[in-house]
């Protein structure tokens, strides 16, 4: 029994969002989730009561675009504990320290409970250093509602309930679109963030703005050195220009849309039904991108724990100098990852640090990242039913047989162990060397490469749902197909 | 056709946060719309607040 016995009583009690009884039509399930990103967007846009505008900082830093959110509004937390949650059922569940078996009801009880729990815990971890350690979220003095006169504890107290409160919604929302919507909330959310980015890189009316600097260009109203010379067209494709950006972010489209259909599918057919067959695809980005956000908020996380650490303490030499709130030496700043040019070429006057130091962060960056992604990759496998054995016992129960060898689970699942771990891996690690070249050339209105390919691989995913839920509602048949009521 | 995938109907795409099927009765069952009713006001709330302060 152990802490399950214990912890049954509050785990089983965690509210939950309603589930739909039957069928939701199509058109209802878009309605759900357009709903819910019209609330997420108009609650970026809600700015936090008691805040100081002026001077604050965002924490999470480069990390905002695929953690969501919006610095200094409700949604200051993001999807950050969400995330942060995951990671460590995804450890606790992938190393089986859990012994939560998910095909017994009651342990998915469970495990649906602890999840909630984890986030909840998370939320307000996440929020308690934001608001009451440094200067991350500066507060106004005082602050008087009505008759009611805050001094700047209450103004702090009132920020965490906001903030708190924000985070904790995040997670019904996502619950929302995952029972009555299409997709997840989550992957929602980062579209929304990532797109929100990419448009205004591109529409932007400022320096930043991809066509706004064109115009700039061929009016003749930035000054470019001769093309000639090798300087000018530095300009065109480095800087102004930002031509070598537009390339990397329609690189990674391209790579992700093709990469999704590199896969090694294995035949079936079906036992009892003579000429039945079909196939099982084992795509080569097959435990998709996800598992790369993860490896990302780990990062995020210890550069977090790092900006903490420095405004509350300071620190040695060793391991983090601070400037401008950005960590210029030490251990902090070789675990970094890169986030754009100006962070790593060393020959310009950006980059204040040696070119070896430069050279080390980018390696423990690749290193971390690839290495990372495998491992999360694998994680992610076993804990979503994806693995050698989980797949073989839903091929055995659709009534479906690799030709050539007996019918039976462990025959199918020696078959799927030769193709999946392997799979896996590589695309974990391939996605990961991805992210890392499209951070280190640079991305239209730096989306960052992370935040790129989750968008990419997430619309992909939303797409082939989408083409599924039409395809039951006009044939209802198919709904007994795919296994849906 | 491809009847050997999608079976089992547990996974929903980028699912961070996993739902299944069973769920305990002495959970607390919340409408979708009281979510969404709810973050409405707590938006409108704040911003009211923020307008009065």
């Amino acid at each position: 029994m152990g802490w399950k016995g214990a912890a049954e009583p509050v785990l089983t009690r965690m509210p939950a969002v309603r589930r739909p009884e039957g069928h939701v039509p199509f058109k209802r399930k878009l309605a759900w989730t357009a709903g819910i990103l019209v609330l997420y967007f108009f609650l970026t846009n809600v700015a936090l009561l008691g805040l100081d505008q002026g001077e604050a900082t965002d924490l999470f830093g480069q990390f905002r675009a695929i953690l969501a959110g919006e610095f200094g509004s409700i949604l200051q937390v993001g999807i950050g504990p969400i995330v942060t949650a995951s990671i460590v059922l995804q450890l606790l569940g992938g190393t089986n320290l859990l012994g939560l078996d998910t095909d017994d009801p009651r342990d998915q009880v469970l495990y649906q409970g602890l999840q909630k729990l984890l986030v909840v815990v998370m939320t307000a971890l996440t929020a308690i250093p934001m608001v009451f350690a440094g200067g991350f979220l500066p507060v106004q003095g005082s602050l008087s509602l009505g008759g009611l006169a805050l001094d700047s504890t209450g103004v702090q107290l009132l920020l965490f309930v906001q903030i708190f409160v924000g985070g904790i919604l995040l997670l019904y929302m996502d619950e929302v679109v995952s029972k009555w919507g299409v997709g997840s909330g989550i992957g929602l959310f980062i579209i929304a963030g990532v797109s929100q980015r990419l448009v205004a890189g591109f529409l932007s009316l400022s320096e930043e703005g991809f066509f706004y600097s064109w115009f700039q260009i061929l009016t003749g109203r930035t000054d470019l050195d001769p093309i000639a010379g090798g300087a000018g067209l530095y300009q065109l494709v480095v800087t102004e220009g930002q031509l070598l950006a537009l390339a990397t972010t329609v690189l990674i489209f391209a790579i992700v849309v093709y990469a999704e259909s590199v896969r090694i599918e294995i035949p079936l057919s079906h036992a009892r039904v003579k000429g039945a067959r079909g196939r099982f695809p084992v795509k080569l980005i097959y435990a998709s991108v996800l598992p790369m956000i993860l490896v990302r908020a780990v990062q995020a996380n210890v550069q977090f724990l790092g900006q903490i650490l420095n405004s509350q303490w300071g620190m040695p030499a060793w391991l983090g100098v601070y400037s401008e709130g950005q960590p210029v030496s030490g251990f902090f700043y070789y675990v970094a990852p890169i986030y754009s040019r100006e962070e790593w070429l060393w020959w310009t006057a950006q980059v204040t640090q040696e070119w070896w130091q430069v050279l080390i962060r980018i390696g423990i960056d690749v290193a971390v990242m690839v290495g990372g992604g495998a491992i999360f990759a694998i994680f992610w496998v076993e804990t979503t039913d994806m693995g050698p054995e989980a797949t073989a016992k839903q091929i055995q129960n659709s009534g479906m047989q690799i030709p050539g060898f007996r019918q039976n689970v462990g025959v199918v699942e020696k078959v799927m162990e030769r193709y999946i771990p392997q799979v896996t891996v590589i695309g974990g690690a391939l996605v990961g060397l991805l992210a890392v070249a499209a951070n280190m050339l640079g991305t239209i209105g730096s989306v960052t490469g992370t935040g790129l390919l989750l968008a990419v691989s997430i619309t992909y995913k939303l797409y082939e749902e989408i083409a599924e839920e039409q395809m039951m509602e006009m044939h209802p048949m198919m709904r007994n197909m795919f296994g849906k009521e | 056709m491809d009847r050997g995938q999608n079976s089992g109907g547990l996974m929903s795409s980028a699912g961070l946060v996993r739902y299944f099927d069973s769920e305990d009765s002495n959970a607390i069952r919340i409408d979708p719309k009281s979510v969404i009713a709810f973050g409405v006001l707590i938006g409108l709330l704040v911003q009211l607040l923020t307008f009065v302060s």
